[in-house]
């Protein structure tokens, strides 16, 4: 269903993937609370209070960045947080805000 | 895949005929007053069942088993299908057990998912990564009661059967916890679909009303292979987590529901109303 490839993306790109929309804002939410969550996009959905037609692009998003990885359980895909690539683009997106942060104070 | 045995450097070889599988070694639970009831702690590799109604304490008792075995070197995992993990963690914290700091260092996991996923990995897929990375001694799945809405009454127990022979085979010590509403009457039916057979120990606890308040007790109905204190004990849910406390001996009646006073505690009272009047 979905493939969880990432191709080299630079602080800022992953910046505005991450706050692209509001949806993946809750998505990140829920999975940064409750790294151990495995769940289907359904129950994912569920648990934000959205339906799956709304979250679905927007797993998928995150899923091509990295954040997420999928595996498949049985009938079920399902999706939870890739916790070492999180941290790491977590850190590429600390390094950006703080090399914008330098050129905004020269 | 690395088993708990392998990273202990044991095969299963060597744990058939170990001094440890024939009664040395014991799971503690790290709650001392629980440990001498069992005398030492649970036996290794056992899947226990800690049953009771809803506010019992299950879901601490879990908790402070994984947490005082990370602390004795063992890591652990808590399945829970109910509660989000951020509810866990807040709880957790609120007997001072910091669960986000042992995740961060590699020696536990709070898994979320559903009964569903669960019963679908029948052959374990949904956890092994987590198994591979965390190498878990201890598991608690929070609860075993959640199952049964997924499946037939007549598979639940075949399915039980299999997830907990999944975690035997991997010498994990396993707590299961089973929301049972009806711990009373003479019969101690713990589930009405025959899991009790399939666990090696069971714990219950249950809320009873002594002289208009609610306490808390505690029993050990069943431990395979071990002697264990077969007293009814009161037990408080405390900043520290679980401490249990002496056995209910002036009472009977208490798992039934209906406590009254032992009639020699009710006529040491008459006779010592009788004798303060005398005075």
């Amino acid at each position: 269903m979905f493939r969880g490839e990432q191709a080299e993306m630079s602080g800022s790109e992953i910046l505005s993937t991450l706050l692209g929309s509001e949806v993946r804002g809750d998505l990140l939410v829920l999975f940064h609370r409750n790294p151990g969550l495995i769940d289907t996009v359904d129950g994912v959905a569920r648990r934000i209070g959205r339906t799956t037609v709304a979250v679905i692009n927007e797993v998928r998003e995150l899923l091509e960045l990295g954040v997420l990885r999928q595996k498949r359980i049985g009938a079920f895909e399902v999706v939870s947080l890739d916790r070492a690539k999180d941290r790491e683009l977590l850190e590429s997106v600390a390094n950006h805000l703080k090399a914008v942060r330098i050129s905004g104070e020269k | 895949m690395t088993t708990p045995r392998a990273k202990a450097g044991a095969s299963g070889f060597d744990q058939l005929f170990s001094s440890k599988a024939e009664g040395g070694h014991r799971v503690k639970t790290g709650i001392a007053e629980l440990d001498e009831m069992l005398r030492g702690g649970f036996m290794p590799g056992d899947a226990v069942m800690v049953a009771g109604s809803a506010g019992s304490g299950k879901t601490t008792l879990g908790l402070q088993y994984l947490f005082n075995g990370v602390k004795l070197g063992e890591p652990g995992i808590y399945v829970t299908f109910e509660e989000l993990p951020d509810q866990i963690y807040r709880d957790a914290n609120n007997f001072g057990w910091d669960l986000r700091k042992m995740e961060e260092e590699g020696k536990f996991r709070v898994i979320c998912t559903s009964p569903s996923l669960m019963l679908e990995s029948g052959d374990g897929s949904l956890l092994e990564d987590i198994f591979r990375e965390v190498q878990p001694q201890r598991l608690v799945i929070d609860s075993l009661s959640h199952l049964e809405m997924f499946v037939k009454k007549d598979d639940m127990r075949m399915e039980a059967y299999r997830m907990i022979s999944y975690l035997k085979t991997r010498g994990i010590s396993s707590i299961l916890l089973w929301e049972s509403p009806q711990i009373s009457g003479g019969s101690f039916s713990v589930t009405d679909v025959g899991l009790s057979f399939l666990v090696d120990c069971i714990v219950a606890l249950k809320p009873v009303e002594i002289e208009s308040s609610m306490r808390k007790a505690l029993v050990i109905l069943k431990m395979r292979g071990s002697d264990h204190d077969k007293r009814l004990r009161e037990f408080e849910i405390t900043p520290a987590g679980i401490k249990i406390q002496s056995a209910f001996t002036n009472y009977e009646g208490i798992i039934s529901g209906s406590p009254r006073k032992v009639a020699s505690e009710k006529f040491m009272e008459l006779f010592r109303g009788a004798s303060e009047k005398r005075k």
